[in-house]
């Protein structure tokens, strides 16, 4: 045995109960890590089987039907009413979302800061559409917003409208029944960080002399800002993919995406369309996620 | 030996067989009785277009089918042309009988898309020959027709033709009509002067310029049911609508009658998915329709026009003049052309979901 050798031996020796350690440690953590993988295995499988596999399959298509190349997004980009359709289905979700936005700010509000039980009954109130089948709820609205229906009748009976006024299938009808159903996408993150905020801000604010408005907009306002941004985004992505809403109350005119995905699998068999246009409706659900995260970060949004 | 301690012999299997056999007697006064064949434990699936229509079929064909053979019918649907093609490339088709219209027959028929007809186990003989086809058997003969509520139209206010449809200045207000190319480009040709003898084949965009004219006026319905509800709620005043469904919203008291001008014919058959695994039980299944009881059964409920000549006598006098094989009806139509459409329908249908969003 060389001099080196022993050196190295007794390096060795020293820290030989601290590595010891650290490897019970690492075995122990990796152990933890294994079972936590374990637990998570079945969700995983599942999340792998039903969405990854699918929808991997579907936008492959894209690629490969009718046949290998980018026939189908150069048929996309060349074809107006594809290009419409998406124009459309941005224009329609960046209209329902300030809509969400502005209703469902003072509903947070109170939620926030209204006694206990008005707290309780806006909770119950908010979430009990939330409990609703979607179909049902949106069935209701036809019945509500029809020519012959109850609002009608009241717009009219009150003298308010000569004739009943057009309120389905058309952008009216549609943006009704998306803001219904998206609303508590948006009352409840804003609730989430209107509870987070010190209500010494705004009193601070207030006592050096900033009054109520200016306090509002310069203190106040900005706090809520990941709470307003958090519902924007959920309200934004989700009515990118609406297919029953626009469907049902909406018009030749507000054609949306997802309909336009059914229409090309059910109506043409056309696979390859319906595999590009998803990869589109990911690309623009993709974009606004990332300019949501350049512009305050997807953390502050989680938190 | 006597059934008293007869094991299956349950309240349920007695009223069953007395109802059945009420039934026997209440056909067997018009019709002669039929030798059942035996095809218990068979399912067979059954597809149509939902509502009024397919719930007519249920009890006119197919639970007298069930009630004779044994077998058990499941009910599916709605029909769609793109899930039936499907489901015959992947080779195990979910149907075993679905009902078709004549241009759908016609395209299916290029691709091989049916089971050819077993006329061993079909009676074919009972039927006007014209309903007849290698791959598939008429049913009902039925129309496209215009729709008008009689609360907002009576007497000569009422509308006639389809030019009328057109016409937003004597009928302001919202009308409706299929989101569907076929039907809807015969449509407004019509209205645009167009005879019948010259629409094929379609001259389609003077057909889409004539529609740009109401399109903003227009609900364009998606199913038959809600070609009814529209009539039913007062949502529009006049319209397309099939004959059978505007017969099915008056019998439940909506103000709605139909114009027979230019009435739009069509016929729908019914036909065996390629690769069903109960070929056999579903060409019984077809051959119970063919029977005149059944088909009268199911006129009296819809509307809907019999193929087979002889059920004419077990419909109610008074559904006559909805069907659309009345005399007179007939003289003012003409049938749709199913060659037209066999040749020209997925190119048009990818013309129509770019006109509308236009």
């Amino acid at each position: 045995m060389s001099s080196s050798d022993a050196i190295t031996a007794e390096a060795r020796e020293g820290p030989r109960e601290d590595r010891a350690r650290e490897a019970g440690a690492a075995v122990r953590a990796a152990g933890r890590l294994g079972r936590s993988l374990l637990l998570l295995a079945p969700a995983l499988l599942l999340l792998l089987v039903a969405f990854l596999g699918p929808v991997g399959w579907l936008l492959s298509r894209a690629f490969t039907q009718p046949h290998l190349g980018l026939q189908n997004f150069v048929e996309l980009w060349e074809r107006q009413g594809y290009l419409q359709v998406l124009w459309n289905t941005v224009a329609i979700s960046a209209t329902a979302t300030p809509i969400c936005i502005l209703l469902g700010f003072p509903v947070a509000h109170a939620m926030t800061y209204g006694s206990p039980r008005l707290r309780r009954w806006l909770i119950f109130v908010v979430l009990i559409p939330f409990w609703t089948s979607l179909l049902v709820r949106t069935f209701a609205t036809v019945i509500l917003l029809q020519r012959n229906g109850p609002l009608n009748d009241i717009f009219v009976g009150l003298g308010l409208a000569a004739a009943p006024l057009p309120l389905l299938y058309n952008l009216t009808g549609l943006l009704i029944g998306a803001v219904q159903v998206l609303l508590p996408f948006v009352v409840f993150p804003l609730h989430a960080a209107m509870l987070r905020i010190d209500p010494a801000y705004m009193q601070a604010a207030l006592t050096l002399g900033a009054g109520p408005v200016r306090a509002f907009l310069r203190v106040y306002l900005p706090l809520t800002l990941p709470g307003v941004l958090t519902g924007a985004t959920l309200v934004f992505i989700s009515t990118l993919g609406y297919y029953v809403t626009p469907a049902m109350l909406g018009g030749p005119r507000q054609t949306m995406i997802a309909q336009t995905i059914q229409d090309q699998i059910a109506q043409f068999g056309n696979w390859g369309m319906a595999g590009a246009l998803s990869l589109l409706l990911l690309a623009v659900s993709g974009l606004v996620l990332l300019l949501l995260h350049l512009t305050v970060g997807l953390k502050a949004v989680a938190r | 030996m006597a059934p008293i301690s007869h094991p299956r012999l349950t309240r349920r299997t007695l009223l069953r067989g007395s109802l059945g056999l009420a039934g026997a007697v209440a056909v067997g006064a018009a019709f002669p009785a039929r030798a059942a064949v035996d095809l218990k434990g068979k399912t067979v699936v059954f597809a149509s277009w939902g509502g009024a229509y397919q719930d007519a079929e249920k009890a006119s064909y197919c639970d007298p089918f069930a009630q004779m053979t044994g077998a058990r019918v499941v009910q599916d649907g709605p029909m769609n042309v793109a899930k039936f093609r499907a489901m015959i490339e992947s080779g195990a088709p979910d149907w075993d009988v679905a009902d078709i219209t004549i241009d759908f027959l016609y395209a299916g028929i290029g691709d091989k898309l049916f089971e050819k007809i077993d006329k061993s186990i079909v009676d074919t003989s009972r039927l006007d020959p014209r309903f007849v086809n290698d791959y598939g058997i008429g049913c009902i003969v039925w129309s496209y027709n215009l729709g008008y509520s009689t609360k907002a139209y009576a007497g000569k206010g009422a509308p006639t033709t389809w030019a009328d449809v057109f016409d937003l200045k004597r009928f302001p207000g919202k009308r409706t009509l299929a989101d569907n190319v076929v039907s809807t480009l015969e449509v407004a040709l019509l209205a645009d002067g167009v005879t019948p003898e010259k629409l094929y084949p379609l001259d389609v965009e003077r057909a889409l310029r004539k529609l740009d004219t109401i399109k903003s006026e227009t609900i364009f319905w998606s199913t038959n049911s809600q070609s009814q509800q529209l009539f039913v709620d007062g949502e529009v005043n006049l319209g397309l609508i099939l004959n059978g469904r505007a017969y099915d919203a008056a019998k439940k008291g909506a103000p709605i009658a139909v114009s027979w001008e230019q009435n739009i014919q069509s016929v729908d058959y019914l036909v065996v998915p390629r690769g069903s695994r109960n070929r056999d039980a579903a060409m019984h299944l077809i051959d119970v329709m063919t029977l005149p009881e059944n088909q009268a059964k199911l006129a009296n409920i819809i509307a809907y026009a019999p193929t087979n000549p002889a059920a004419f006598k077990g419909i109610d006098p008074q559904i006559a003049p909805w069907l659309s094989t009345a005399p007179d009806n007939v003289k003012r139509g003409f049938l749709i052309n199913a060659e037209f459409w066999r040749d020209n329908l997925k190119k048009l249908q990818e013309r129509w979901a770019a006109w509308k969003l236009a």
